[in-house]
């Protein structure tokens, strides 16, 4: 806990530094960095197991090897044979195209509404947003579900995807952070030189705000890529399946036979892409969780 | 200014206030779809009174949320201030303790059930320490603890809000506090501790209301252990209030799964106002906060 201290990073912080002697440092030094590495081993070794038992015999996997003796790559093969992953992979790539695209338009002039225009009862409507995000999702689709089933949704994706055109109170919280950092100075010479809301909206305020929208939008993706809930409730047919539906009824027939090692070669099927998408947008990524825990 | 509202509006009406109604309606009848609701009163609330499987969810609930939530949090709170100031690898240090939590919850559901399975490697590594490991799916006492432990694996997203709250803090009291002569455990609960207290009251809140949805990880187990019907294998020790829901929504039975999206509501509300109401006896406000 002691890292909270700020002693080490500006060298002219006096008083700690008196007292710790240099090998009493170093030991903290290691210390530190035995525990970060043992904290590190916990958090990354699952994920290792899972790549090395995608990639064992059958032989193997149902033993208590942890090293494959070689590298069964057919694994990946056999499991897109069994199940129609690929078919599940296009659905799923489906639901998160339109619940993304959905999630930014309407979320964007939502947000703006709260954050750069005055109007009467505004607070009050954004307590309201606020308060819908803590409703669990169980309150609501018992009801939800009656609609689309009139509708003659079930089965298809439009359960997973229409309701994120009607903005959620997630995106516009977080939306409506980015957007308080834009300068008001600019919106308001904008509007000097005769823009309408939208035009401001359009021209100025979207571009700026950039990544505040990469952010929704990757987190948009990655809740419609692992929700399970929903798919699992308006799927049933099984070539409308998502990969999340996919990937648990494949781990429960699989547990039965042991055939573990097909289990983690979809898993892993299933979560490289999002690890990519990871990656690839780190440090938008991290600004955006970080937001989230800052009042608003 | 409506036409910007619009997209939420109409979104609140249709998707939120109308299913809330609808399911309190729906609470107080027998209810199947494609039928029409026939009124019962109180009946289905009175059913689920009585009614061993609801105090059995409710006790599996509210052991995640006074057992896991607690573990995931503190553990969150120490691999932040581990990793708060900067320092080398503490970037690669911060990467690798979040990853886990892009992880969907399914995917660390099968995961997490291969790992601790018999003969799996956890079972391998308590092995070499000369450790039993325990049966965890077969085992109601170890069935939970599996679910937490899965949690806890995928606490990254708190972590950096945690890490967020920490480095927010001001050099300047830690100064102060360091002049008074204050060890690392006086600098840690005396400024650290009460400065991120409005992030611990905000992860507090979320996380309550998110173990009161806890289902996707206890699906994957309790289904792999026996598939069928949403009990919760092994002996009900994995039936949470939402795969308790889920079954009597898939019985067909509307009625008494609106009762308990109108309890869950309730119990939500009351979480909510419990800790609002006590924010201002533990939680650090800071002047020109709200």
């Amino acid at each position: 806990m002691g890292e909270s201290m700020p002693a080490d990073v500006e060298p002219r912080r006096p008083p700690l530094r008196q007292r710790e002697t240099r090998p009493r440092r170093f030991l903290l030094l290691v210390a530190r960095h035995a525990v970060l590495i043992g904290l590190a081993l916990m958090f990354a070794l699952p994920l290792l197991f899972m790549v090395l038992q995608s990639l064992m015999p059958i032989s193997q996997a149902k033993t208590t090897a942890m090293w494959p003796s070689h590298f069964e790559w057919g694994n990946y093969r056999e499991v897109f044979d069994r199940v129609p992953l690929a078919t599940y992979f296009v659905n799923t790539l489906k639901v998160c195209a339109l619940a993304t695209i959905g999630t930014v338009v309407s979320c964007v002039p939502v947000a703006y509404a709260f954050s750069h225009l005055q109007w009467r009862g505004r607070t009050a409507v954004f307590v309201l947003v606020l308060s819908t995000m803590m409703l669990p999702y169980q309150v609501l689709f018992v009801s939800q579900y009656e609609i689309f089933t009139s509708l003659g949704w079930i089965n298809s994706i439009l359960p997973l995807t229409v309701p994120a055109f009607f903005a959620d109170a997630f995106s516009i919280f977080l939306l409506r952070q980015f957007f308080l950092t834009l300068p008001p100075d600019v919106l308001a010479a904008a509007r000097v030189d005769g823009a309408g809301e939208f035009g401001v909206l359009a021209r100025v305020v979207v571009p700026m705000a950039k990544p505040g929208i990469m952010a929704v939008a990757i987190f948009q993706f990655l809740f419609s890529w692992s929700d399970f809930f929903g798919p699992n409730i308006y799927l049933a047919d099984e070539r409308s399946l998502t990969l999340a539906v996919g990937l648990v009824r494949l781990n429960t027939a699989l547990a039965k036979t042991g055939e573990s090692n097909l289990t983690m070669a979809a898993s892993v099927a299933f979560v490289v892409p999002i690890l990519f998408v990871f990656f690839f947008a780190q440090k938008v990524f991290i600004e955006g969780v970080t937001l989230t825990g800052t009042k608003g | 200014m409506l036409a910007l509202l619009s997209p939420w509006l109409i979104g609140f009406f249709v998707f939120i206030l109308y299913p809330i109604a609808n399911s309190l309606y729906w609470s107080f009848t027998v209810k199947r779809y494609g039928q029409p609701a026939r009124w019962v009163g109180l009946g289905n609330y009175r059913l689920l009174l009585d009614n061993p499987d609801l105090a059995l969810a409710l006790k599996n609930t509210v052991y995640l949320a006074l057992v896991g939530l607690p573990i995931r949090l503190l553990i969150a709170i120490l691999c932040a201030s581990l990793l708060a100031r900067p320092r080398r690898g503490n970037g690669a240090y911060r990467l690798m303790f979040y990853v886990p939590s892009v992880v969907p919850a399914v995917a660390s559901g099968a995961l997490f059930f291969f790992l601790l399975k018999q003969g799996g490697p956890i079972a391998s590594g308590l092995d070499l320490f000369g450790v039993e490991a325990p049966l965890w799916f077969r085992d109601p006492a170890w069935a939970k603890p599996a679910l937490i432990m899965v949690g806890t694996w995928a606490l990254g997203d708190v972590m950096l809000i945690f890490l967020a709250g920490i480095v927010d803090i001001p050099r300047s009291l830690y100064e102060a506090i360091e002049l008074d002569g204050a060890g690392r455990w006086a600098r840690f609960r005396h400024v650290t501790l009460p400065m991120i207290s409005p992030v611990i009251f905000f992860t507090l809140l979320t996380g309550m209301i998110g173990v009161l949805q806890s289902f996707d990880q206890a699906f994957v187990f309790s289904q792999a252990v026996r598939k069928g019907r949403l009990t919760g294998e092994p002996d009900g020790s994995l039936l949470t209030y939402a795969m308790l829901q889920l079954r009597y929504f898939q019985d067909g039975r509307i009625g008494i799964a609106s009762a308990m999206a109108w309890v869950m509501f309730l119990i939500t509300l009351l979480i909510t106002g419990a800790m609002l109401a006590s924010r201002r006896r533990w939680v650090h406000t800071a002047a020109g906060d709200q």
